[in-house]
């Protein structure tokens, strides 16, 4: 017979929604929290974001990702809470059993309340399927960013980076540091996906021109990359026949977005959101599976840490309130995306909730907007916030303070 | 006369807001700054357009543990034509562990009256 292991709350994952959500749990009065991390350090992806521009709104300083990492690595270290590093959760279930292993062996672990904290990964080159040979030199930025930063390596000596993520924008500057020459940034969308001042202080800052409307529709080389064809796309982002131009390089970097890492959710049931990639969630974090919660970047995806680790705060609060006892009716008010909006969350609300804030992303680039949050039968407006420009690069936030018994929609006007 | 732009149009890189900031010369040939959503803005926009300051960051290996990077950035932004020769002198750090989080691994960089800090404990 197995023996199981009891705990008020497990948080699964150690990086900045992770940390953030240990000692959330812990602050709201939870007696035992277990941090289980898969890697060797806790941090996360924070380790190798060693860019600055972290903190700015946790710490009110703008500092580099393993300085944010450490800070909140010794809040969680002063705090009880039980910290395994090397630990794999294999499988979650419903009723929050996890199955994990790690340098003490095989084991299973009973928690009250579990919080999802496991992050994102990168989409790769068979996800947006890149004709061409398979040689190598084809990274994702965030692989290159790990094999550059922490490991010393130089990954090439002429780069072309597809797609203007955030990673891939910060890559572009860190090879220019390390002496690769970047031969321009090919973004298939009329507007780059990262962060403005990643645009401007990444690629403007050192003349690597930025392509809008393009993309690589072939990868050519034996061994090694030895060129790739881009082409500018139509509307439809279909390439344009004529365009293609060829673009000598020994190194592809793949900045074309991030999915949130959620094979355990699926595991335990979890409903997850289509447009988001992460679990449906109320306005306690909590998913479809009661006592299971979700935040940072597998719930979905920020483009600023602080952000990840104020919802891992929130959730492990939260889970620790779950663990004591303490039950939210259901999420029975849905919040939908209006106009102009790609998504808004939570997607649930319980019928009565007060003081809900959302995350929300909107569709396109947009001016002059305002945000409303209305009633679906009633149409009355709950909020309205105004912003003079929205970027599908951020994300923002609303909040409405009243009592909601109604079904919400959230939308933005220019 | 000046030979600045009379108009320049950047982005504040001060947090993710990201402010479209217009700058104008006024009659007087002073600088009048447009669309900032907060007060840093101006004095940004200012130095962006008449002396732009950076902030760099990279990594170093670390003398005395296996294979482990010290990640290093600088204790304050200086100006940009600066960061590629920190950058050589950082490339020549080969610091021995202990390195602890905010350890001055560079004084005053080539003057600038900006350390090169690390980032990052390791031993």
């Amino acid at each position: 017979m197995e023996t199981i292991e009891a705990h008020d709350v497990v948080v699964i994952g150690g990086g900045p929604a992770g940390l953030a959500a240990a000692l959330g749990a812990r602050r709201a009065g939870a007696g035992g929290v277990l941090l289980l991390e898969r890697e060797r350090t806790l941090g996360g992806i924070l380790n190798q974001c060693v860019h600055d521009g972290f903190g700015l709104f946790l710490y009110k300083e703008t500092i580099s990702g393993p300085e944010y990492a450490e800070r909140l690595i010794e809040d969680v270290v002063r705090e009880p809470i039980k910290v395994e590093t090397g630990a794999m959760v294999l499988d979650l279930t419903a009723d929050r059993v996890l199955r994990v292993n790690s340098r003490a062996g095989y084991r299973l672990v009973k928690a009250k309340s579990v919080v999802l904290a496991m992050g994102c990964r990168e989409r790769t080159r068979g996800m947006i399927e890149i004709p061409g040979t398979r040689p190598a030199g084809i990274f994702t930025a965030g692989s290159a960013q790990n094999l550059v930063n922490l490991q010393n390596l130089r990954i090439g000596n002429q780069a072309v980076i597809l797609g203007s993520g955030d990673i891939g924008l910060i890559m572009a500057r860190r090879l220019t540091f390390e002496g690769v020459a970047v031969k321009g940034v090919f973004e298939i969308l009329p507007w780059a996906s990262g962060l403005e001042r990643n645009v401007r202080q990444c690629l403007m800052d050192f003349g690597i021109p930025l392509e809008l409307r393009s993309t690589v529709v072939e990868i050519r080389g034996r061994d090694r990359v030895e060129s790739v064809v881009v082409a500018k796309v139509d509307d439809r982002l279909a390439p344009v026949a004529g365009t293609e131009s060829v673009i000598p390089c020994d190194t592809l970097l793949l900045s074309v977005g991030l999915i949130p890492e959620n094979e355990l959710s699926k595991r335990a049931g979890v409903e997850l959101s289509p447009i988001t990639g992460g679990a449906v969630v109320d306005q306690t974090l909590m998913t479809s599976a009661p006592g299971i919660f979700s935040c940072g970047n597998v719930l979905h995806i920020h483009d600023v840490a602080d952000w990840a680790s104020f919802e891992g705060f929130a959730a492990g609060e939260r889970a620790a309130r779950y663990a004591a006892g303490e039950r939210v009716a259901g999420g029975t008010v849905r919040i939908s995306a209006g106009p102009n909006v790609k998504y808004a969350l939570p997607q649930f609300l319980t019928s009565g909730a007060a003081g809900v804030e959302w995350s929300f992303r909107v569709a396109r680039p947009l001016r002059n907007v305002q945000v409303l949050v209305k009633g679906k039968a009633t149409e009355k407006v709950y909020s309205r916030k105004k912003f003079g420009r929205l970027l599908p690069s951020e994300l923002q936030k609303i909040k409405v303070r009243q009592t909601v018994k109604e079904d919400l929609e959230v939308s933005c006007h220019e | 006369m000046s030979d600045l732009p009379a108009l320049d149009r950047l982005t504040c890189v001060l947090c993710p807001v990201g402010c479209e900031l217009e700058v104008r010369r006024d009659a007087t040939g002073e600088l009048e700054i447009h669309g900032n959503q907060c007060d840093k803005g101006v004095p940004f926009a200012i130095e962006e357009v008449l002396h732009p300051k950076r902030n760099l960051a990279t990594s170093v290996p670390v003398r005395g543990t296996p294979a482990k990077m010290a990640s290093v950035r600088l204790s304050g932004p200086v100006p940009r034509e600066f960061v590629f020769p920190i950058l050589a002198e950082i490339a020549k750090l080969r610091p021995e562990a202990p390195v602890r989080r905010g350890q001055v691994l560079i004084a005053d960089v080539l003057g600038t009256g900006v350390d090169v800090i690390a980032t990052r404990t390791v031993g």
